[in-house]
């Protein structure tokens, strides 16, 4: 104890951040992981969340982490951490076992850094003089002298001379229910993507596309069957907002379901899973408020801290000692523009994550986040559209992941599209809250409510996966899920291809960093019967160029063994082997996959 | 054995166009680019061959004189 005083570690949120250990700095010699001459080139590699360093005993319901790990920290392993000028205390007592959160962020080498913007210039060289030489034949306004122009000419410049060059590797149109397998309608271009064609043939793919964790995406099956006998019951629409004359016994229900398969108090649904996050937000803040965010947030939730006005920081992605900067530094300086000398406090702080982050696959740092908050006072608001059913060992999102009291997170939001099969989002937490956005709520009071079929069948997931349909089916679809996950991942890292996030994440980003590897790559793997979503600038940022990968529940091994198959001999004719990583060459059975095991 | 070759020069041209965004342009941009990529160099040996090298002749040859004198060679002093 005595050396923790000398630290000046007298508090709590310092302590637990010293022990996660965020830099990867101090672990190099802790952990035998085979990751430890290469810790410099990682910057984010791997990081250990001990409990008895993180969290003292009071805060220990926050600080299990990982449930699904089959790699353990011990205390032999920990030394790194244990550094921290507390070992003496804790050296007593054996440490009690704790998980690994395995994410990695492996950067590319300085050539293909290079190499990657030497070639954006070159495309837009040649983009601008083919514009000069050749003005496109698009729609132009006339009699417009003297307007200015509407549109941004940059984002035109771009959609015409580098998205539309490789335009036919997006808006593919499906004509099947997008389960395991999805059914493209084929399209040809005869003028470099200006214009399409369909050839009228169609092509079935592995579908690698989609979000459809738990494989809900169902035509037949429990589920269609409940939302089809509520369309002979209700039709499709409700006629109305929820504060008129939309609701029926369906939402009712539904937000009772959810409220309690989250585990709190009430919950709110809304029919659509952007609006959501951008309607609900507003009504929360005002100006005089400070959002902090982090930076790889979704576009719906950005969109939901801009509208009403409030002051907004913006953290380093998933690096809570940089939120913890950010809380101290405007927390000391108070609400801007004050007359002289003057302090303002903040009307509230509400800090904004997400569970599972769709374009990094990485995970949200929850127990320090929720410590960070409670040390602050400010409020949570978590997005788990992403991780909704599809993490933790009951499907209950991030919450359930880490074994957090999902009370103690201010606001749980979340959306039905991805596990559920369906559409439409909620909103759970407190009765207070659920009834003050149930009357304030631009989305409540504006918006139509959820349709219901998509309510029914909803319920009739939520159903299966708490076990109220008599069967094991949802702690099934669950498990196949995370087996399939920790499968494909670590076949794609043996394979030396360099991806992003979680080891747990069910989305894999593939770093390819160049439009045409991306471009190439969506194509062949088409060619070979596989869909995939390839995402560029600006969706992620210039030099980070990747395919995405969703895995299902849905997907079969022998699915997932071909797609590896294709990707492997991919990789190797398009050169995505970036990896410096060790490979660890051991065999992966598929069986022996260990997942949420205590 | 031409077969060969011919596959793999083949192969390393598409990963050329595959590093340098050059794939996804259309033909006669490809063209263009090295039609200008060529012109620069060739510029640029030339700017090399004429002009760089008279600049930098003499500089080159008082170095070499000096180095000349102090190890005493008497046929370079005899030329010059």
């Amino acid at each position: 104890m005595e050396t923790r005083m000398e630290e000046g570690a007298g508090d709590t949120v310092t302590e637990l951040l010293n022990g996660v250990d965020f830099e990867n700095n101090t672990h190099q010699k802790g952990i035998s992981n085979g990751y430890g001459p290469y810790s410099g080139t990682l910057t984010n590699g791997y990081t250990c969340i001990n409990k008895k360093n993180g969290y003292t005993r009071g805060r220990r319901q926050n600080g299990h982490v990982l449930a699904s790990s089959d790699e353990e920290c011990t205390s032999k392993t920990m030394k790194g951490p244990i550094k921290n000028g507390y070992v003496k205390a804790a050296s007593e007592e054996p440490l009690p076992k704790t998980r690994i959160i395995k994410e990695s962020f492996e950067p590319p080498t300085l050539l293909t850094a290079a190499l990657t913007h030497i070639s954006f210039y070159i495309l837009m060289f040649l983009g601008y003089l083919s514009q000069a030489l050749f003005p496109p034949k698009v729609a132009k306004e006339k009699n417009r002298d003297g307007y200015s122009p509407l549109f941004d000419k940059f984002s035109s410049f771009y959609s015409m001379y580098v998205y539309r060059r490789i335009r036919d590797c997006w808006n593919y149109p499906i004509c099947s229910v997008p389960g395991n397998e999805v059914v493209l309608k084929d399209r040809v271009t005869r003028d470099n993507g200006w214009t399409f064609e369909f050839t009228g043939s169609k092509t079935k793919c592995i579908n690698l596309a989609s979000y459809n964790y738990l494989g809900f995406a169902e035509k037949s099956g429990p589920c269609a069957e409940a939302a089809i006998d509520s369309i002979y019951k209700y039709g499709v629409t409700t006629g109305g907002t929820r504060q008129q004359y939309g609701t029926c016994d369906l939402h009712v229900e539904l937000e009772k379901l959810t409220a309690e398969f989250l585990g709190v108090e009430d919950a709110i649904t809304f029919g659509m899973g952007f609006a959501t996050n951008a309607l609900n937000i507003p009504t929360l803040l005002s100006p005089g408020c400070l959002v902090i965010s982090d930076e790889k947030n979704h576009a719906s939730l950005i969109l939901g801290i801009r509208l009403p006005g409030a002051t907004v920081k913006v953290f380093k992605h998933n690096d809570v000692q940089h939120l913890e900067e950010i809380l101290r530094e405007n927390i000391y300086k108070g609400q801007p523009n004050q007359p002289k000398g003057a302090y303002k406090p903040w009307k509230k702080i509400l800090i904004v994550v997400e569970g599972v982050y769709s374009m990094e696959g990485t995970i949200v740092r929850l127990p320090e986040i929720i410590a960070l908050k409670k040390k602050y006072k400010a409020y949570l608001y978590l997005d788990e559209a992403h991780s909704i059913g599809a993490m933790g060992k009951h499907g209950r999102g991030i919450v359930d992941y880490f074994g957090c009291d999902p009370k103690e997170i201010d606001i749980l939001m979340g959306t039905f599209t991805k596990s559920f099969g369906s559409a439409g989002g909620y909103i759970a937490g407190t009765k207070e809250l659920i009834s003050f956005l149930r009357k304030n709520s631009f989305a409540s009071k504006h918006a139509w409510a959820m349709a219901p079929p998509v309510a029914a069948q909803i319920i009739a997931v939520l159903k299966i996966l708490m076990g109220k349909d008599g069967t094991n089916e949802g702690q099934k679809r669950i498990e196949t899920l995370a087996r399939n996950t920790r499968y494909f991942r670590k076949k794609i890292e043996q394979m030396g291809i360099i991806i992003h996030g979680n080891d747990d994440s069910p989305v894999v980003p593939i770093l390819v960093y160049l439009y045409s590897k991306i471009a190439a790559m969506v194509r062949i793997l088409i060619q070979e019967k596989i869909a995939t979503v390839g995402v560029g600038y600006p969706a992620t940022p210039l030099m980070e160029g990747r395919i995405r990968i969703c895995l299902s529940a849905a997907h079969t091994k022998e699915q997932l063994d071909y797609a590896l198959q294709v990707i492997e001999k991919v990789a190797n004719e398009l050169g995505l082997k970036y990896s410096r990583k060790p490979i660890n060459s051991e065999p992966i059975e598929y069986d022996k996959i260990k997942v949420y095991e205590d | 054995m031409v077969k060969g070759i011919v596959e793999f020069l083949n192969y390393w041209y598409f990963r050329y166009l595959l590093v340098t965004e050059l794939y996804m342009v259309e033909k006669w941009e490809r063209v263009m680019f090295h039609i200008v990529l060529l012109i620069i160099l060739s510029i640029l040996s030339l700017f090399n061959t004429t002009v760089v090298v008279s600049l930098v002749s003499p500089i080159t040859q008082s170095l070499f004189i000096q180095s000349d004198l102090q190890e005493g060679i008497p046929g370079v002093r005899g030329e010059l």
